[in-house]
C-alpha cells in the first residue's frame, strides 16, 4: 500500500512537471493521472539489461563520431565517465530511460545547450 | 564521523550525479528539465520500468501537445467569434 501511494505521488508530480494538463481542467488531470498510473504498474517491457544498455550507448558514441561530430562524441563520452564513481544498482535502469527518450540526437543535439 | 555528515555527503553526491545524468539526458536531446529528470529516477528506484517509464512521459507530451493544440483553437475561435 506504501509503495502505491509513493508511486502515485511520484505520478501526480510527473504529470505536473511534464505540464501535460492545466490545473483548472480537474477531470482530465485525474484521468490522465489514472491512465499513467495504469500503465507504469501493468506493461509487457522486459527488464533492463544493463550490457545492451552499455552496448546502445558505446554505438551512440561510435554514430556521432561516423557523423563528424567528435566534440559531442568526447563530450559524452566525458559524462558517461563521469558518472563512473556514481554508479549503482539503478544506473543501466536510468540510462535505459534516457535511452529510450533519446531524440535523434546524432542530427539534433546542439553543445551550446 | 557523525551520521548527519554522512547523509549530506551521499546527498551531495547524489545531485552529482543527477546533474551528470541531466548533461548526459541534454546530449541526446530527451528534452527532459532537471526536475523531470529527478523524479523519473526517484520512480525508478522505486522500481518503476524504465520503458513503461518513458513510454508514459511521451504519452503525456502527446496529451500535452493536444491540449495546447485545443487551447490554441479555442483562442483563436473566441478572436472569431468577437469579429
Amino acid at each position: 500500500m506504501a509503495y502505491l501511494a509513493q508511486l502515485g505521488a511520484l505520478t501526480d508530480e510527473l504529470v505536473a512537471a511534464v505540464r501535460a494538463i492545466p490545473e483548472t481542467q480537474r477531470q482530465r488531470l485525474d484521468l490522465c493521472r489514472e491512465s499513467t498510473l495504469r500503465a507504469l504498474r501493468y506493461h509487457n517491457f522486459a527488464r533492463t539489461n544493463q550490457f545492451e544498455v552499455e552496448d546502445r550507448l558505446n554505438g551512440l558514441e561510435e554514430r556521432f563520431r561516423v557523423t563528424g561530430r567528435d566534440a559531442l562524441a568526447d563530450e559524452f563520452r566525458k559524462r558517461l565517465d563521469a558518472l563512473e564513481p556514481f554508479r549503482d544498482k539503478w544506473t543501466p535502469d536510468v540510462l535505459h530511460f534516457i535511452l529510450e527518450l533519446a531524440d535523434q540526437p546524432a542530427q539534433k543535439s546542439d553543445l551550446s545547450n | 564521523m557523525p551520521p548527519s555528515n554522512d547523509r549530506s555527503e551521499k546527498q551531495a553526491a547524489a545531485q552529482l550525479a543527477v546533474d551528470i545524468l541531466h548533461e548526459i539526458s541534454t546530449i541526446l536531446n530527451c528534452h527532459l528539465d532537471r526536475r523531470t529528470l529527478s523524479i523519473c529516477i526517484s520512480m525508478i528506484e522505486n522500481g518503476v520500468n524504465p520503458e513503461a517509464l518513458a513510454t508514459a512521459v511521451k504519452e503525456l507530451r502527446n496529451e500535452a501537445q493536444e491540449v495546447q493544440i485545443e487551447a490554441a483553437g479555442a483562442g483563436s475561435s473566441s478572436t472569431r467569434a468577437r469579429r
